[in-house]
């Protein structure tokens, strides 16, 4: 925002298509306004990583305390699937970074593409989750319609874990393994939703110019943003699928 | 010896700005408050935020001392009981104590003290705000859902199996933890890029500092909070299993992540504090800070050490020999840095210039209660004499003796000295002086026996207890009484002070940081020309006693 | 709130009945009076104590001489001395309270070891301490047990078992400096040997839910020939009167907390009522509405359903508002006679009226 009395610095447009950029009142410059954010943003991303460490913490104890439900219930998981999404993620990641690339050399057309192939990517991403999820219902696993059910302290057993194939009747504490699997899938599913959005609204802001040579701040961060949902999933898909 | 001279024109601060206006009454009307950008105005939200919440925390600590009166209880039922204790504990922390110094003086004075037009993240900081609202409003929704009685830790499984409101509560912690990562975020940014030109990292106040470290662990340990709670909700919604022992989880992992936070956290609640104390002990005996590198470098080191002692809230829970030996080492350790700070404030003021105006009486009340407060955590650190003082009222009477007696204090002493820069106005100095005395001494008479009954082993939480503590449990009561007095005594003078306070000066208490360098009540963009320092940090060699006497415009 | 303000005072009977004597005092009025072996823990603690008080006075000093001697007298006045620092001064107050905690960490760490050492004497004379909300019982080596109550033999070592059946516990013997975590899922042993012959507090140190405070025990220290009567075994069921007269005993030691004889509503429902007393001296149970496996079914109370209650409380749960949930926790443990002594108390309730 700007006041009456003090002239806040202004970016022009590199073309027609595109819009200025009026640098925040506060800031002198417009790269103390850039690191500023970039930095912020950095420290944000650090919070998510020390959030997700708090579930990674939980995932090694547990390891560690029965390795048996552990290494029997990473095998119920389909690493193919597993393996197809982070494949898919990577060339998000790598659509995403062109996308970035368009923004810093102003070419809107591409900028909208590469956003557009990245949203689709994480639409791809959830869908594949969505089976994967599926197949874990079936199998009772995770029986997500039981999913908030009371829980029967008379015969102690979970409503939503039912293991109807007997898999996991042998080891302790089964549904610990599908319960982590469960959260730390959810909420990382819920980073790439909330990822997509956030692109599609910078394709918005694409399409109205606002991001150019002079000024794409936003472009770079929902960027890094994307990277770390890869970058989570990166150690997510061997500690589940895989390490077991 | 020289000061923070900023290269601005004295007749630029001293002559009144075009109109008069300053950012109190630049713009009027709801949405100039409730959308404003401006730190101060921010800051002044979160001021009267965080005052409801102490003073809806201090109501539930009246009620919960004036039941322990009787051995069998006054008030309460036990289920009444446990849930009015809960209640003051998750208000005083959670609302009021980590959020109350960062959020309203920190917010209102940081940038001042940088030279800046504001923090980096003016938006952001206004979500801070709406966050910390937020989780106000869901802390009240949860008491009208049926309350919720977990103590505030919400150990598991109790805080699993009990049939109240703790996935609101849980809610309404994730969203303050947010709130508070936010202002961390937002400061540490801001102290990183816009220190004004010539204002290197060792000419900064040390209040800086302080709020530095502060948002370093507000930004590090706070997720994993979050991420507790939100488990926590997650096992009372659908049943993981991580913390409930019935499903194969383990009830010690929970105090191991929330320890991890909430150790940390005492930090973040006392760091803002110790800044404070810096400042104030500086500018009321006109005197360098004795020490300055020294303490800033303690600030750090408290925070890097505090990741590392959170164990020594479970002495008693059976940890291994390796983890005891670590974590009491370590707690003796954070021991030096704090005691370096005490030295050093106390070294400020032999051969000072010292004003016993209510500011310094406020700070001189905090070192004496620090010094308490530090010591008997000394005694704390011992393993084998931990083991017998766990979970009694010796601890409750230590962490009041920095959580309230300093913290609240320090926030206090903050308050007075920052309020003729805030508003302009000043409050009754007599009765401010007063108010200080019996608040004083009303703390003290309400936890000192609280030691004495603690070291004897009343265990805490209880809603009665054996006839043998009744003495101490009454001398408890009849101190909060006069400390209630107290606090109604200051809330009275300082809201009446708005209304016909006489006007304050330019600068007040004649201090020499940047914040009493810009005009009083600062304008929109706090300096009229952008201020330049050339000199050291905290030199009343170039005071511009001038400013001292000339009233605000 | 709206809640807290409506709730019935009466509902939790609230306190520790009839709680051991008043502890006694050391010496210096701090600490209560040792009665066991750790003597290193009042030690460290007065140690620690002086050291503090002599840092206290020093502090307080300084504040107090800087504040006569330099007080402002006039508005203006400069501070007499500029000094930023002086480093031999900050070596000394850095250096000398490192080496004075040094030795606290030290001295302390060396007494916990002490503490959780469990050594060979304690160990062969093991009982375990069974906590749930919101009571203590205890089981002594020979299998025979007590609950709120337990004795020990003077000057013998003893161990502690602690297990916790529901939530987090602690076992705390201010007098013995002993206490310990209860944890669900997990034994925990601790240990001590009583010096002194008494009765002592034994408390729930770690918050347990709505009646935490009264979750109290006593730990009674006895003389070897005391404790070779076995005190705790006073068990009488030679007439159905002295049987219902020692169920009340374990009724108020175990029962008490949850469940009410005089029809107040508790956390668990009321005992009032459970049986009436037929002209010719047997007893008819009320009739009773129950869920089994959450479906609906009126029941007859009779010594099978109160076994089946006591034993596995989840098999039938009383079908009223606010009981329908369940909660109580199996009590497994307690040997058929004593069952029986209970139920004969409950009948002796009807016999009252």
């Amino acid at each position: 925002m700007s006041h009456d009395g003090h002239h806040s610095v202004v970016i022009p447009a590199p073309g027609p298509e595109f819009v200025p950029h009026t640098v925040a009142h506060h800031f002198d410059t417009p790269v103390q306004e850039f690191q500023s954010a970039k930095l912020g943003f950095w420290l944000f991303l650090a919070t998510e990583i020390l959030l997700f460490g708090g579930l990674f913490a939980a995932y090694f104890y547990y390891h560690e305390v029965y390795p048996e439900t552990f290494r029997l219930g990473g095998q119920q998981l389909d690493w193919k699937l597993g393996a197809i999404n982070t494949t898919v993620l990577l060339l998000s990641s790598w659509t995403m970074a062109m996308g970035v690339r368009s923004a810093q050399t102003s070419q809107k057309q591409k900028t909208l593409m590469f956003c557009g192939l990245t949203v689709v990517g994480a639409l791809a991403f959830m869908v594949i989750k969505f089976f994967e999820y599926k197949a874990k219902h079936e199998h009772g696993f995770v029986v997500f319609s039981e999913l908030f059910a009371p829980y029967d302290q008379a015969t102690g057993s979970l409503a939503w874990f039912k293991d109807y194939d007997g898999v996991m009747a042998g080891v302790p504490h089964g549904h610990l393994f599908f319960a982590i699997y469960l959260t730390m899938t959810a909420i990382h599913g819920l980073h790439v939703i909330i990822g997509a959005g956030l692109i599609l609204w910078i394709m918005v802001g694409a399409a109205k110019g606002r991001f150019h040579n002079g000024y794409f701040l936003p472009v770079d961060l929902v960027g890094l943003y994307w990277h770390l949902v890869d970058l989570i999933w990166i150690f997510l898909f061997p500690l589940l699928y895989l390490v077991p | 010896m020289t000061t923070n001279v900023p290269v601005i024109d004295t007749h630029a601060h001293h002559a009144p700005e075009a109109g008069g206006t300053n950012y109190l009454n630049n713009r009027s009307g709801f949405w100039s408050w409730a959308g404003t950008l401006d730190h101060k105005r921010i800051g002044l939200m979160y001021l009267v935020g965080v005052s409801i919440a102490f003073l809806c925390g201090g109501l539930f600590a009246l009620l919960v001392r004036l039941h322990l009166w009787e051995p069998k209880g006054m008030l309460f039922d036990n289920a009444q009981y446990n849930q009015i204790f809960t209640l003051h504990g998750a208000f005083m922390v959670f609302l009021f104590v980590i959020p109350a110094i960062p959020g309203s003086l920190g917010n209102m004075v940081l940038p001042l003290m940088l030279g800046a037009k504001d923090v980096a993240l003016p938006r952001l900081n206004l979500l801070s705000f709406y966050l910390w609202l937020t989780g106000a409003v869901l802390a009240t929704l949860a008491i009208v859902l049926g309350g919720f009685d977990t103590g505030w830790t919400f150990y598991t499984p109790y805080s699993l199996y009990t049939q109240q409101a703790v996935v609101t509560i849980g809610l309404a912690i994730f969203v303050l933890g947010f709130s508070s990562i936010f202002t961390g975020l937002n400061f540490i940014v801001t102290v990183h890029k816009l220190r004004a030109p010539g204002l290197t990292w060792f000419r900064m106040p040390l209040f800086v500092w302080a709020l530095y470290a502060t948002s370093l662990l507000q930004v590090l340990a706070t997720p994993v909070l979050g991420i507790t709670v939100l488990l926590v909700a997650f096992e009372r919604l659908y049943h993981i299993g991580i913390f409930d022992p019935r499903l194969g989880g383990d009830p010690v992992l929970f105090e191991h992540f929330f320890w991890f936070y909430s150790h940390p956290a005492v930090y973040i609640m006392v760091l803002p504090a110790f800044g404070i104390i810096s400042e104030l002990v500086s500018v009321h005996s006109r005197k360098p800070l004795f020490g300055y590198k020294l303490i800033a470098f303690s600030s750090l080191a408290i925070a890097i050490i505090s990741f590392l002692v959170w164990g020594h809230h479970m002495f008693t829970s059976g940890q291994s020999t390796y983890a005891m030996f670590a974590f009491s080492f370590l707690t003796f350790f954070v021991a030096i840095p704090t005691a370096i700070k005490e030295f050093s404030w106390v070294a400020t003021i032999w051969k000072g210039s010292i004003a016993l105006n209510s500011p310094m009486l406020y700070t001189l009340a905090f070192l004496i209660i620090f010094a308490i407060g530090g010591l008997t955590g000394v005694i704390l650190g011992a393993l084998n004499v931990d083991i017998h003082l766990h979970d009694t009222y010796f601890v409750v009477a230590h962490f009041h003796y920095v959580m309230m007696g300093s913290i609240a204090l320090a926030f206090f002493a903050g308050l007075h000295h920052w309020w003729p820069k805030m508003f302009g106005v000043m409050y009754d100095e007599f009765l401010a002086k007063i108010a200080c005395a019996i608040i004083f001494i009303g703390f003290n008479a309400t936890f000192l026996p609280q030691f004495i009954m603690g070291s004897r082993g009343m265990p805490r939480r209880y809603a009665t207890y054996v006839p043998d503590y009744a003495p101490y449990h009454a001398a408890s009561t009849v101190g909060v009484i006069i400390l209630t007095v107290g606090i109604g005594m200051m809330v009275f003078y300082l809201v009446a002070s708005l209304f016909q306070g006489k006007k304050a000066m330019q600068n007040q208490w004649g201090g020499v940081t940047l914040d009493w360098l810009c005009p009083t009540p600062p304008p929109l963009e706090n300096f009229d020309v952008p201020p330049k320092v050339v000199h050291e940090v905290y030199d009343y060699s170039t005071l511009d006693y001038q400013s001292m006497q000339t009233p605000v415009r | 709130m709206f809640a807290l303000l409506t709730q019935d005072p009466a509902r939790t009977p609230g306190h520790i009945e009839n709680p051991a004597p008043p502890l006694a005092v050391d010496t210096y009025g701090q600490l209560p009076k040792l009665a066991s072996t750790f003597d290193h823990v009042d030690g460290l603690f007065y140690f620690t104590y002086i050291v503090c008080i002599f840092f206290f006075v020093v502090i307080v000093g300084v504040i107090a001489v800087s504040v006569v001697l330099y007080r402002r007298k006039t508005w203006d006045q400069p501070a007499l001395s500029n000094v930023t620092h002086n480093t031999p001064l900050e070596v000394v107050w850095t250096v000398i309270p490192l080496i004075i905690v040094m030795v606290m960490f030290a001295w302390g760490f060396k007494g916990s070891l002490d503490m959780t050492n469990v050594p060979e004497a304690a160990s062969r004379n093991l009982y375990k301490a069974t906590a749930k909300q919101w009571n203590w019982t205890f089981t002594y080596p020979n299998g025979q047990q007590s609950f709120g109550e337990v004795w020990v033999e003077v000057d013998k070592p003893v161990a502690f078992a602690t297990e916790s059946t529901d939530v987090l516990h602690a076992f705390y013997l201010p007098q013995m400096r002993v206490k310990r975590d209860v944890i669900p899922g997990r034994s925990q042993v601790v240990w001590f040997e009583p010096k002194e012959v008494g009765d002592y507090h034994l408390f729930c140190a770690e918050y347990c839910g709505n009646d935490h405070s009264k979750m109290y025990a006593q730990l009674h220290v006895v003389s070897a020939e005391e404790f070779a009567k076995k005190p705790w075994d006073k068990w009488d069921d030679s007439t159905p009167a002295a049987a219902a007269k020692s169920g009340e005993s374990l009724y108020k030691q175990l029962c008490a907390s949850c469940h009410s004889v005089n029809g107040i509503p508790g956390v668990g429902p009321s005992w009032k009522g459970l049986f009436t007393k037929n002209a010719d001296g047997t007893f008819t149970g009320r009739q009773r509405e129950v869920l089994v496996g959450g479906q609906k079914q009126t029941i007859t109370v009779d010594d099978a359903y109160i076994i089946e209650s006591i034993k596995t409380p989840m098999a039938k749960i009383v079908a009223e508002e606010p009981y329908n949930r369940g909660g109580m926790s199996a009590f497994d443990n307690i040997e058929d006679r004593k069952i029986a002594g209970l139920i004969q108390y409950m009948k002796s309730l009807a016999e009252a009226k």
